[in-house]
């Protein structure tokens, strides 16, 4: 049965998968032996996340092949693959709250005797794991009340019990301390001695240098270079994940000529996840927001607008000082919107007609408070419909038979046909197909031109820096720098990368300037 | 097969009229005297309270909720139409009910909305509340009003139509008119309909959800003032296991338990099929055990057409199948 020596946990060979427009993954080939622990890097959107749901049978792949510990997976099996041994922990844990640890240890392999759970057994179990990973949490302990790092470790648990030997780790510092890193980064060196492969998913670079043995590092779902983790630095591996993308054309268009009067000002912004110091955004501007996967891009979003608890901060509104929106509905009052980042589930009433979800909200204003018809709708939602290229006949079509970019035209739509100043836009791009893109981007443009202020986010760190008058950089819920028109995608995931606490590695944007143009 | 699949949406959207029409024709036939104009009247003035109360519980309903309390609530309500009007006119004694039904509402409504407890537990707790107040005023007893005017309402009729039909009618279609044409109606199957979309878009979801349970308390008040001016008197063990005569007439007609869809009409048409049956059944001699059987059975199954396609998604589409856009 087994095709390769036995010293290969992994092998995936010229693997790819296409989604529409897109190769996420293209002709890649990795190895990951047992005992060791494999890094894997990569900015967002270069394919890491395909790749190991590939590996975990979460998603089908189109060419390739893929051999775990011998056994040759078919691609899109979960079960299969567990059964050869993968085991994904996946950045949102996968525990169930209401459980206690051990059944949460156990999940769907309960020792049982005669239909019966042994409890014997059961508990002798969990002691035996539980000492391997030094978990100190009681059996009974409702799952829910633990740690995130705890949780991590009964999911790591989960692995060992079910005697699965390819552990995939997607981002297992992001909400981790110091402490717990150190202590988890222990438990990974522990595995690896019983001959446990660990795939390590992380943004966070100190982290991945420090308990892998190799880093393979992905771009554009494709591997650039595989090397043994001792002949790489941090920032050697920035260099191989930007590569030469994107360097030469890209950069934020010069500053506009006059900027406008200010639109919305935040000063010492503290929130749970959330900080900015100072923030200036002023009428005629795009402004966006630059950050890895899980920086806290969208949480800064809905803590301006209300939808998140502030803690303390004060914001200014065309240079008056305003209250800070205590809700959505407060923000809209204020003059500020957001079009969320999650279309079908914070943005739209799938089932209502287009033109009813632009009104959605403001439907006294839109149609009057006693005779609200689609026909009415209809007619008020046209101009600003026709303002996003919305095609008129859809209006009255139900919102969920559109495409994702006629939904993201709707929300942006809601947003125009009410007096609204500032708009933020989080994700506009997200899942829409390259022909919307451009239609966003040039209605975005537009709007700022006709004065409008425009606070905007995308996890397509190219796509900000191209179309931003300047960038905020977020990492770790911080707002860590504010970078100038001109700045380029590689100052960009400087920042990111180093978090801002390695001040002096960033280099000033001016110099790019010369690479860029 | 367009219009194939265009008849079967039309049918699935209209297929309660259908059936209501089948059922009054069916029985019509069976039993004559169902047709008869005394008949008919009679059953106006039976099913106005359940009609009234549908009407609250269809606006409760579309937001996603539920409100177990309303029997509890038309009877505390009838109780105290009849213990104020021991003493006072009907007016004042008409008014006190209701104003109780709103407040009960109110309470239902913060308890749902800024406490956050889960409508089904929340309502359910607040019945047996309601209940025992109820209990305590009366000290199990009856409250029997002796002053004519009072009997009015429940009793006597306009060219024909006992007053309690006429009030049920005027309120269907304010209450159909409010959900369908106002603002405020969009509102309820916005956040019906989407709760998080809603709250970003501006809608203060809480007041609406909240304002819903002050209506289907203010229609407990309404039921049961009628209840007591028919009977001219009001006990606390009015209200038993009504509330599911008035989620049967909701639910029967097509108004979707989750929230986003229904309509009042839907509500009226429930009502005339309940109404209709029960009341076949008495006219055909079936026993009244007999007669449960078949409603529970009737439930079971408008809820199983209704929610037919949900209950078996369709693979390999992303986008969600096209949702009905009618109310």
């Amino acid at each position: 049965m087994s095709t390769t020596t036995p010293s290969v946990a992994l092998r995936v060979d010229g693997l790819s998968k296409n989604y529409p427009g897109v190769a996420a993954l293209r002709d890649v080939s990795l190895t990951v032996l047992e005992g060791e622990v494999h890094g894997l890097v990569g900015e967002n959107g270069a394919g890491k996340s395909t790749l190991m749901k590939a590996v975990a049978g979460a998603i089908a792949f189109d060419g390739g092949r893929l051999e775990v510990r011998g056994t040759v997976l078919a691609g899109g099996d979960p079960r299969q693959a567990a059964n050869a041994g993968v085991a994904m922990i996946y950045q949102e844990l996968t525990i169930v709250p209401e459980m206690s640890a051990v059944a949460n240890v156990m999940l769907g392999r309960m020792p049982t005797v005669g239909g019966v759970v042994n409890r014997a057994a059961l508990h002798s179990t969990y002691k035996t794991v539980a000492a391997r990973v030094a978990c100190s949490v009681p059996a009974r302990a409702r799952a829910g009340d633990l740690s995130t790092a705890q949780q991590q470790q009964l999911e790591i648990m989960r692995a060992l019990v079910s005697n699965r030997r390819l552990v995939i780790m997607d981002e297992p510092t992001a909400s981790l301390g110091p402490e717990d890193i150190e202590r988890l980064h222990r438990i990974i060196t522990d595995l690896k001695s019983s001959g446990h492969s660990i795939i390590y998913v992380s943004h966070d670079l100190d982290a991945v240098l420090d308990v892998c043995d190799r880093v393979t590092v992905l771009r554009e779902g494709a591997v650039v270079v595989s090397r043994p983790a001792s002949e790489w630095t941090t920032g050697t591996l920035i260099e191989a994940m930007l590569g030469g993308v994107s360097l030469s054309g890209h950069g934020t268009r010069a500053a506009r000529g006059e900027r406008g009067a200010s639109a919305l000002t935040i000063d010492e912004l503290h929130a749970p996840g959330v900080a900015l110091d100072h923030f200036d955004l002023r009428h005629g501007e795009i402004v966006g927001i630059a950050g890895l996967v899980g920086s806290g891009r969208s949480r800064l979003l809905r803590t301006v607008i209300g939808d998140l608890p502030l803690s303390s901060g004060s914001m200014t509104r065309d240079g008056y000082s305003v209250d800070w929106p205590r809700s959505p509905h407060a923000a809209w009052r204020a003059g500020i919107a957001l079009a969320p980042e999650d279309r079908k589930r914070q943005g739209l009433v799938l089932g209502q007609p287009s033109a009813w979800n632009i009104g959605l909200g403001w439907f006294a204003r839109a149609a009057g408070a006693f005779t609200v018809r689609l026909p009415r709708l209809t007619a008020w939602a046209r101009p600003s419909s026709d303002r996003v290229a919305f095609a008129p006949d859809r209006l009255s079509a139900p919102a969920g038979t559109l495409s994702g970019g006629n939904q993201q035209k709707l929300v942006l739509a809601r947003l125009l046909a009410r007096p609204v100043d500032v708009i933020l836009l989080d994700e506009p791009t997200r899942g829409i197909d390259i022909g919307a893109k451009a239609q966003i981007f040039e209605t975005m443009r537009a709007l700022a031109d006709n004065g409008l202020a425009i606070l905007w986010s995308s996890s397509e760190i190219d796509e900000v820096v191209e179309h931003s008058d300047r960038i905020l950089v977020v990492a770790g819920g911080r707002v860590v720098t504010e970078l100038p028109a001109g700045s380029s995608t590689r100052d960009v995931l400087t920042w990111s990368f180093s978090g801002g606490t390695v001040t002096a590695e960033p280099t000033p944007a001016t110099s790019h300037r010369e690479d860029a143009s | 097969m367009i219009l194939l699949s265009h008849i079967t949406g039309t049918l699935r959207q209209f297929g309660v009229v259908v059936a209501l029409i089948v059922l009054v024709a069916v029985i019509g036939v069976a039993q004559p005297t169902f047709l008869t104009l005394p008949n008919q009247m009679n059953i106006l003035s039976q099913w106005a309270p359940v009609a009234i109360m549908g009407i609250g519980m269809t606006y409760v309903v579309i937001t996603g909720g539920f409100d177990l309390s309303i029997g509890a609530t038309y009877a505390l309500c009838a109780v105290v139409a009849a213990a104020v009007g021991q003493v006072q006119s009907p007016i004042v004694a008409f008014a006190s009910a209701i104003i109780v039904g709103a407040v009960v509402g109110l309470f239902n409504g913060v308890i749902v909305t800024a406490l956050r407890v889960n409508p089904f537990i929340a309502t359910l707790g607040s019945s047996l509340v309601i209940a025992g107040v109820t209990l305590i005023i009366t000290g199990n007893k009856a409250f029997v009003v002796s002053f004519a005017p009072f009997t009015t309402l429940g009793r006597d009729r306009l060219a024909g139509i006992p007053y309690s039909g006429v009030l049920m009618i005027v309120l269907f279609i304010i209450g159909g008119l409010v959900l369908a044409y106002t603002a405020y109606g969009q509102s309820i199957y916005a956040v019906g309909g989407n709760a998080e979309a809603s709250r970003l878009a501006g809608i203060r979801t809480g007041p609406v959800v909240a304002s819903t349970y002050v209506i289907a308390g203010i229609s407990a008040g309404i039921a049961g003032i009628i209840t007591a001016s028919q009977l001219s008197s009001a006990q606390a063990s009015l209200g038993a296991n009504l509330v599911f005569d008035v989620l049967t007439v909701v639910i029967v007609g097509g108004t979707v338990l989750g929230g986003g869809k229904g309509a009042i009409w839907r509500t009226a048409v429930g009502v005339g099929i309940l109404a209709t049956l029960q009341n076949g059944f008495n006219l055909l001699d079936i026993d009244a055990y007999y007669q449960n059987v078949i409603k529970g059975l009737i439930i079971i199954a408008a809820l199983a057409t209704v929610d037919w396609r949900s209950m078996f998604p369709r693979r390999r589409t992303s986008e969600p199948s096209p949702p009905r856009t009618t109310h």
